[in-house]
């Protein structure tokens, strides 16, 4: 506010262009000063970074002093209560990553399939009522997702859970199926001599078609008489993180295939190919860089969540048998600060409390390391679409 | 930069804080979610009768309550636990007294989903189940399902006195899931077919309370101390709280007949 | 490959995108629209008397005389199920000690039911505890403690192999023979005299305190508590965003310390917001010691430093979006470049950058794990604007969390959950809604 009332102070008093010696000085030292100051106060952020690192890294210090690295990131022994307590924090690395690993596995197809939707196959003022659909998805806030897993998705898995499994491999294994067979017996017509095409090819319709239908079928039925006996575990959390991280990973990817230029798709279309091949062939490689970006940014969305992991995880501090069984319940980082925070007493400074800040430094560096590629990935996207 | 914000604040404080300073009309409970509803029941009770005085009630863990103590965060700090030695010792050093007030009794009661047969378990069977020794409800007598464990979150004071009394330093299995309440577990086996979990006497409501040792957990038993599985309800001060203020009323209301009353309605056992 | 194989695939890859968008409204349905009509049946419900007489009684609301009508009315119909009781209990009190021990049990939680559907019994002592002190205040609460009243549940557990299964055992039976029997039939066919069931739209759930840990009463200071964090929060956030994004746009040169400011930015945008709590917990409450415990304002520090990024990237995008002309237009006149950005730029970019600023406040609305080491506490009164400073507060979305997870009765305040979610989700997508609104017509104005 200052410099502008001394600058334009000065203007009014010096009616001929050419200011006096000492307005000038004036006005130099008014732009140094305010451009400081607002330096100053845009530092602020870095400041902030910067204090988050060492408050935290400071309380997690005594940890590693004291108990060294090996047992909190190779044990899965998690008992800080106990006599002799363990700091194993392995399943808890292992919960976040494998929720996080379930999310990106269902918002990375969606999200870039819903992308290019959005970028190529649906019209302009169609894309102005999906926009808000998705600001919507990212604006719920955590908590009500958390209460929807917890209230409605966990007691439905646990009555419903086969029956929506099997329904859910039904959706998507059929039409999957029925496109693997159209083009396996559309390439193995081709190499056949006309004589025997249409025979083979509907020869090979038949034979996978009822083979693909009975073994949807045999997975279907096993699905449905699956009971899940606990429904807070890494599935619930794993599809509500998806559909948290969807809006980041939508909106993100679809700015990297806008910044594909028009003359690579016209270049193509040009060539003969269709609208599915332009883009798998042409504008996803040459998006590529954005859109890992976007699905950087979403598996930082995910690890980071804490309240729907806490509400519906189960917080079962253990390593599913085998691991990949994402029906037991497991335990994240996340909410094990969230959760164990109110015993660790910092007042004794024990490791039950310089511990959590460890898990909160490890959390830090992984999101700040992934920040940085990501905005790397992000760069190189905009070099090429600007080159 | 950040420092100078903190100084102005801190300044802005100074100056609109001095009328809250020291403020005996306000009362500020922390600590074990399972005194959580004698607190709340207190707190609705003291400020029905005294409108200008403002409790607010926390339930996040016997440990933070110690810890909000210490570090003069609360008033009153409520545990299902007594206070530990180097809890003690941390106050002393912070120049804080905690002093012990008795205002319940409690009993934890194992419990499981209604549909589930069994009527009773041994304190060595409970044992086995939260080591991981036992898995399926068929090896003790139930029908072919597997044991949902279900353990409170080792922030609080219920947890640790089913450690000691129950798990006697056994370990609990890692498969055992946490959560973060008396209310959560309640709600997660009266949902969960297969669960197993331990709550404080007052929420017993729509699960099964098992018998331990062949004794039913209800109020009766506890007072009778039969109940193998019963600890008392603490609420810590700093030093004693002088009469005729808010929170001397406050902590005294257990001793009272309408105190009594309170706790025994939320499911408590009061001290006799 | 042939020209239809190709057709083929080229429709199903358009149509799986179609189809992941569709997946994502209804996921949005799915999720929005069970706690929208169920938090909604927080505010209109089918109210009975009992709810007419706690409002009343509280909050001096409603027709004095008329409450006092229905509640003799009632009194009337109900009297009859009170007589049967003493008049059973007389008769026990002379009967032989074998009867006496065969009807304790189930007299006694006869009662317990009824008392849990009408209230305490005319005469009795008045309870301590407020839930106790009044019958279901909902219609459709009341229908399952009737059923409770009237049937008992029985698990039959005479197969142990399998789970126990539940068998409803009417009541009634027990007490065949007795001045009893005809009470449950009775119950059942006058019940609406009872309770006097009437749609009531109850919007002061809106601005009533909560009575007995959320039993009764309204939501008041969880949405003022909300109000005050995300208010807090804006008020330290926005001049640092708006200052941080004037000079990121209008003065920063391209050099090393700004490309590392701009990398801290986005790496606070992504610290995860557990995290911010600890920090607010280690850093504003104890090292500065901005107040003694959680309050209203160590949470809004905590929460406006994990909004800062957003606000700065969205005034950020604001700002660049103002078309050059407007600035070498003012910088042509001889403005300052100080007074070019506070009398053409920002006044160009300020519905940009009020987007953003609604878009991060409902933000900060809606975050739990900031506040729970830093201001959030599940019961409290109301906070009067100078105790921000010193006091903790409740707050929509750790209450929500609370009252899940942690209450004592979960399902019987299944209602005050759903609305509360109600409130927070339609706070949060009416700011944005308000945001979309806003850019609709900033885009305009721009092309225009």
């Amino acid at each position: 506010m200052q410099t502008s009332v001394e600058i334009a102070g000065g203007k009014v008093q010096s009616p001929s262009l050419l200011l006096s010696n000492r307005a000038r000085l004036r006005q130099r030292i008014a732009a140094v000063l305010g451009n400081g100051f607002l330096l100053a106060v845009t530092s602020f952020s870095m400041l902030a970074v910067l204090f988050i690192f060492i408050f935290i890294a400071r309380d997690a210090l005594p940890f590693f002093q004291h108990n060294g690295l090996r047992e909190f990131f190779t044990s899965t022994h998690w008992y800080p209560s106990a006599g002799e307590p363990e700091f194993g924090a392995l399943a808890m690395f292992f919960g976040s990553a494998i929720v996080t690993f379930g999310a990106i596995l269902v918002a990375v197809p969606l999200g870039i399939a819903a992308a290019v939707c959005l970028s190529d196959v649906i019209p302009f003022a169609l894309r102005q009522f999906v926009k808000p659909i998705i600001e919507m998805l990212a604006a719920i806030p955590s908590v009500a997702y958390g209460f929807f897993a917890l209230v409605v998705f966990a007691p439905l898995l646990q009555q419903q859970g086969g029956h929506l499994l099997a329904v859910a491999v039904w959706i998507i294994g059929l039409p999957s199926a029925v496109l693997v067979i159209i083009v396996l017996s559309d390439v193995a017509g081709d190499r056949l001599s006309d004589r025997f095409q249409s025979w083979a090819r509907w020869g090979i319709i038949i034979i996978l078609g009822s083979g693909a239908l009975f073994g949807l079928m045999v997975i279907g039925k096993s699905l449905s008489a699956l009971r899940i006996a606990s429904g807070t575990n890494a599935f619930n959390v794993s599809i509500i993180l998806g559909i948290m991280a969807l809006p980041t990973i939508v909106s993100v990817s679809e700015d990297a295939l806008q910044s594909v230029g028009r003359e690579l798709r016209e270049g193509s279309y040009a060539l003969g190919a269709t609208r599915a091949e332009t883009i798998v062939k042409i504008v996803l490689p040459a998006a590529r860089s954005g859109i890992l970006a976007a699905v950087i940014l979403g598996v930082m969305r995910a690890i980071g969540e804490t309240m729907v992991v806490w509400m519906a995880s189960g917080n079962a501090s253990q390593i599913p048998q085998p691991w990949y069984n994402m029906l037991d319940p497991v335990r994240t980082l996340t909410a094990t600060i969230a959760g164990d925070m109110g015993e660790a007493d910092q007042v004794t400074g024990s490791s039950r409390y310089h511990v959590l800040f460890a898990m909160a430094f490890c959390l830090l560096v992984f999101s700040f390391v992934c920040n940085l590629v990501s905005e790397r990935f992000i760069r190189r996207s905009r070099q090429k679409a600007g080159g | 930069m950040k420092k100078i914000i903190a100084a102005t604040t801190a300044a802005m404080l100074m100056g609109i804080g001095a009328a809250t300073a020291g403020d005996a009309n306000k009362i500020v409970v922390d600590g074990s979610t399972t005194v959580g509803p004698i607190a709340k029941a207190f707190a609705e009770y003291y400020m029905g009768k005294h409108p200008d005085v403002n409790i607010t009630v926390s339930e996040s863990g016997s440990g933070n309550g110690a810890k909000s103590l210490i570090n003069a965060a609360c008033d009153v700090a409520t545990m299902s636990r007594p206070m530990k030695n180097s809890e003690k010792d941390a106050a002393k050093s912070a120049g804080v007294l905690p002093i012990e007030h008795i205002v319940a009794m409690d009993g934890i009661a194992m419990v499981v989903h209604e549909s589930n047969p069994l009527q009773g378990l041994t304190i060595e069977q409970i044992r086995d189940v939260y080591t991981g020794k036992i898995t399926n409800w068929k090896e003790l007598g139930g029908p072919d399902r597997p044991i949902v464990a279900i353990s409170r979150d080792t922030n609080s004071g219920t947890y640790e006195t089913f450690e000691t009394m129950v798990m006697k330093n056994a370990k609990i299995a890692g498969k055992t899931e946490y959560v973060g309440s008396n209310g959560a577990i309640r709600q997660r086996v009266l949902s969960t077919e297969g669960a197993i979990g331990y709550v404080g006497l007052a929420f017993r409501e729509g699960v099964k309370a098992l018998k331990v040792n062949g004794i039913e957990a209800t109020p009766e038993t506890v007072v009778a101390k039969t109940y193998p599985i019963a600890r008392p309800l603490y609420m810590y001060t700093n030093g004693r709280p002088k009469q005729d203020t808010p929170l001397y009323d406050f902590i005294t209301l257990s001793d009272s007949p309408e105190g009594k009353k309170i706790i025994e309605d939320t499911g408590f056992v009061p001290v006799k | 490959m042939n020209l239809k194989t190709r057709k083929i695939l080229d429709r199903a890859f358009a149509g799986s995108g179609v189809f992941s968008i569709l997946l994502m409204t209804a996921a949005l349905v799915v999720i929005l629209v069970p706690m929208l009509i169920r938090g909604w049946g927080a505010i209109y419900f089918t109210a009975t008397v009992e709810h007419r007489h706690l409002m009343l009684e509280r909050f001096d609301r409603g027709n004095p005389e008329r409450v006092a009508d229905e509640l003799n009315s009632t009194r009337e119909t109900r009297a009859p199920l009170y007589r049967m009781i003493t008049e059973f209990e007389k008769q026990l009190e002379t009967s032989d000690s074998e009867s006496r021990k065969r009807y304790t049990t189930p007299l006694r939680e006869l009662k317990k039911a009824i008392h849990d559907l009408l209230g305490p019994a005319p005469g009795a002592i008045r309870p301590m505890l407020m839930r106790d002190q009044y019958g279901q205040m909902r219609w459709g609460r009341a229908l399952v403690k009737l059923r409770n009243v009237l049937y008992r549940e029985e698990w039959d557990y005479s197969d142990p192999t399998r789970g126990g299964i539940k068998a409803l055992k009417p009541r009634a039976a027990e007490f065949t023979g007795t001045p009893v029997e005809p009470l449950c039939a009775y119950l059942e066919n006058n019940l609406t005299d009872m309770m006097l069931p009437r749609r009531t739209l109850y919007w002061q759930f809106l601005t009533d305190n909560s009575y007995d840990s959320h039993f009764f009463g309204g939501i008041w200071p969880e949405i003022l508590g909300t109000f005050y964090l995300a208010v807090g929060a804006m008020l330290f956030a926005i001049p640092l965003g708006l200052i941080a994004a004037i000079y990121l746009t209008e003065y920063a040169r391209e050099t090393r310390l700004i490309g590392m400011l701009r990398t801290c930015i986005s790496t606070l945008a992504g610290v995860p917001s557990i995290v911010f709590g600890l920090f607010g917990l280690a850093f504003f409450i104890n090292t500065l010691k901005v107040s003694s415990s959680k309050s209203v304002l160590a949470g809004s520090l905590t929460l406006a430093l994990m909004i800062l990024p957003t606000l700065i990237r969205a005034s950020e995008e604001a700002i660049r979006a103002v078309p050059h002309t407007y600035k070498e237009a003012a910088l042509s006149l001889g403005a300052g470049r100080w007074h070019t950005v506070m009398s053409v730029i920002l006044p160009a970019a300020l519905p940009g950058i009020l987007t953003g600023i609604v878009i991060s406040m409902g933000r900060a609305a809606g975050e739990t794990a900031p506040i729970i080491f830093t201001a959030a506490v599940s019961v409290g009164k109301p906070l009067a604007l100078w105790q921000v400073f010193s006091q903790p507060t409740p707050a929509l979305s750790w209450n929500i969390y609370n009252l899940a997870t942690e209450h004592e009765a979960v399902d019987e305040i299944r209602h005050v959950q759903y609305g509360m979610v109600l409130v927070l989700v339609s706070l949060v997508l009416i700011l944005n809604l308000a945001a979309i609104i806003l850019r609709a017509r900033v885009s305009k104005r721009l092309k225009g």
